[in-house]
């Protein structure tokens, strides 16, 4: 267990340092000159050289990089271009929690159903029920977020035409406007996790102690939940990292379709203004989120399998 | 899901499964009889070959500039002047989507090649020699694992695009789309060829032929490659889904094609704020990029069909 830890310590640590590295790195070599660029038309050979300082441009490269990492282990995300003087994080602690709570409200909510009709689908396998999660939960999964949403919008106005209560289309501020981004955000990662609890619950009822735990006697629900659940649900949680991955790429969609004021709306909005510094930010920011995610992971998986601890 | 994940099978599973077909390889018919004898594989690989026909015929049978734009249709319904209708600025929706399959296209075939090239070459290295080929091949695999899904395709793209379509213009700007995506691709297709050429190297004809004096080099161009070519293929197939998908977001950003060109994710992006006029606009590029995807999705997985007799 300790050896474990440890050695999950030291990839976590070499994880960090790769990201804030090659995020590093895109930005020092990134063609043209952030100083010109930020002063415009103002070609003062003075200013320019005191605004080079300021950022610390001027020094070692492998300085520069000790100052960034040091300056991020203090939470400090460096200077904007855009806006002078002001802090990075500044700019995009607001998109911190709108992001965190579409975003994690959208994998609780898969969580919550993907699991539950993966093992129903494994319980009934090929039943006609079966066929249905898995052609619904296929097409879940294979069509884009991006799809989804003139999809949604028209099922928002099929609901306007009927009265019927119908959430916004987009927009940011009422309870309302959490709907359309979560359950489109969900959607995707749904199907994933019903198609995998099925096919690991499917792969667990073929066991053998499955079968004597039949043998025994004991009742049909007792069987599927307490000895081939548990076990099944195993490698569910070890996706549970990596699908945060695949929320960010969605969230990056899903907020800039429908105006969600998140990380991914205020990734972009830099992105257009060339802010630097923002985009590299935001990058180390959902970088660290999934790194650590992965950890919350991997600990649970050795809480919950005591073959790992053991070891 | 903007990327789909690609953790169904592990690379163990994958090089396994491969393996128990190459090595049955000789014996049974051959991969085109089997492909011939799946319908799935049958369907789409027509399908993709007719989306690749229609990318590279299409523009020279359908002659109209899909940059011009005609003011006196502006967000029109599909019509004998206009096939698939026209978008906000009065551009002909046909022509811009035909245009924006050779971009996800010509991005698929860029960002394969790089991945193939490398994730190969690299992984035969690794997995043949070991060693410190290995031992760097795993940091710097890792090293770009660390980024999730298409982070540092974005933060590439939103760096260095502007300054690269200023130099190199619109095909330069694919060219980067195309390299930043396959940046974080290329080191799992290392790890699949890598734990397959392992595997191979401890297989008896391999001794056999070294046995016989065969050098490094004769091993593995003859010995290997041949025998990790369906890995390859399967795993580039099932890539081109996310890759695909990858330059549609990165387009839809802003981050990829500039105007005028087209692409199926700028289509959307610009298609998407007039929505209430005309949704047809916003579903014309959505159903194609999700053909798009289902013809990949099942070439792919028959493909893996194919090369695993076990599985069915």
């Amino acid at each position: 267990m300790t050896t474990f830890l440890v050695r999950r310590l030291i990839s976590l640590i070499f994880v960090l340092f790769s990201l804030t590295f090659v995020t590093f790195m895109v930005g020092h070599f990134a063609p043209g000159d952030p100083i010109l660029v930020m002063m415009g038309p103002h070609r003062d050979p003075d200013t320019y050289q005191r605004l080079r300082h300021a950022y610390g441009l001027d020094k070692p490269l492998l300085v520069q990089y000790a100052a960034y990492v040091g300056g991020l282990a203090q939470g400090n995300f460096g200077l904007s271009l855009r806006y002078q003087g002001r802090a990075v994080w500044d700019l995009i602690k607001g998109g911190v929690p709108v992001s965190m709570g579409v975003g994690g409200l959208a994998l609780i909510i898969s969580l919550l159903i993907g699991i539950p009709l993966g093992v129903v689908a494994a319980v009934k396998h090929n039943s006609a029920a079966d066929r249905t999660i898995i052609g619904l939960t296929l097409l879940l999964y294979s069509i884009p977020s991006f799809v989804l949403i003139p999809i949604a919008w028209l099922v928002v106005r099929a609901l306007y035409d009927a009265k019927l209560p119908a959430p916004p289309i987009a927009g940011w501020g009422t309870w309302q406007n959490w709907i359309l981004p979560v359950t489109i955000l969900a959607a995707g990662s749904t199907g994933y996790l019903t198609r995998l609890t099925r096919s690991t619950m499917i792969e667990t009822l073929r066991q053998e102690y499955v079968r004597t735990a039949r043998a025994k006697g004991l009742r049909n629900g007792m069987v599927t939940w307490k000895h081939a659940f548990r076990n099944a649900l195993l490698p569910v949680i070890t996706v549970v990292g990596p699908s945060v991955a695949f929320l960010i790429t969605g969230a990056f969609v899903v907020e800039n379709l429908l105006k969600v004021p998140g990380i991914g709306f205020l990734t972009v909005q830099a992105i257009g203004q060339r802010d630097y510094p923002v985009i590299q930010g935001t990058t180390v920011l959902l970088g660290v989120a999934v790194v650590l995610m992965n950890l919350v992971t991997d600990l649970a998986y050795t809480v919950l399998d005591p073959r790992i601890r053991l070891e | 899901m903007a990327t789909q994940p690609q953790i169904t099978q592990t690379p163990e599973m994958i090089t396994q499964n491969a393996l128990v077909a190459t090595v049955r390889r000789n014996t049974e018919v051959t991969i085109w009889q089997r492909v011939r004898r799946n319908r799935t594989a049958t369907i789409s690989l027509a399908a993709a070959l007719f989306v690749v026909l229609a990318a590279l015929l299409g523009p020279l049978l359908y002659r109209v500039n899909p940059a011009a734009t005609d003011f006196a249709a502006l967000n029109s319904a599909p019509s004998a002047r206009h096939l698939l209708g026209s978008d906000n600025l009065g551009r002909d929706t046909l022509a811009r989507l035909l245009q924006g399959l050779r971009v996800s296209l010509l991005v698929a075939l860029v960002a394969e090649t790089i991945n193939i090239v490398l994730g190969a070459t690299i992984g035969v290295l690794a997995g043949y020699f070991g060693g410190w080929i290995d031992n760097i091949l795993s940091r710097l695999a890792d090293m770009l694992f660390a980024f999730p899904g298409l982070l540092l395709a974005i933060l590439v793209a939103a760096i260095w695009g502007p300054a690269i379509t200023d130099r190199y213009g619109g095909v330069g700007r694919l060219l980067l789309v195309a390299t930043a995506i396959s940046l974080v691709t290329w080191p799992l297709m290392a790890r699949y060829v890598r734990s397959q050429t392992l595997s191979l190297r401890e297989q008896e004809y391999v001794n056999a032929a070294r046995a016989l004096g065969s050098g490094d080099w004769r091993l593995i161009t003859h010995h290997m490659l041949p025998n990790l070519f369906g890995l390859v293929i399967t795993a580039a197939t099932l890539d081109v889904v996310g890759v695909i998908v990858g330059e549609s977001v990165l387009s839809l950003l802003g981050l990829g094609t500039q105007p005028p060109m087209a692409s199926i994710g700028r289509m959307i992006s610009d298609a998407v704020p007039f929505f209430a006029r005309s949704s047809f606009q916003v579903f014309v590029p959505c159903a194609t990029l999700t053909a798009l995807v289902l013809i990949f999705s099942f070439l792919g997985d028959s493909l893996l069909d194919i090369l695993d007799p076990r599985g069915r």
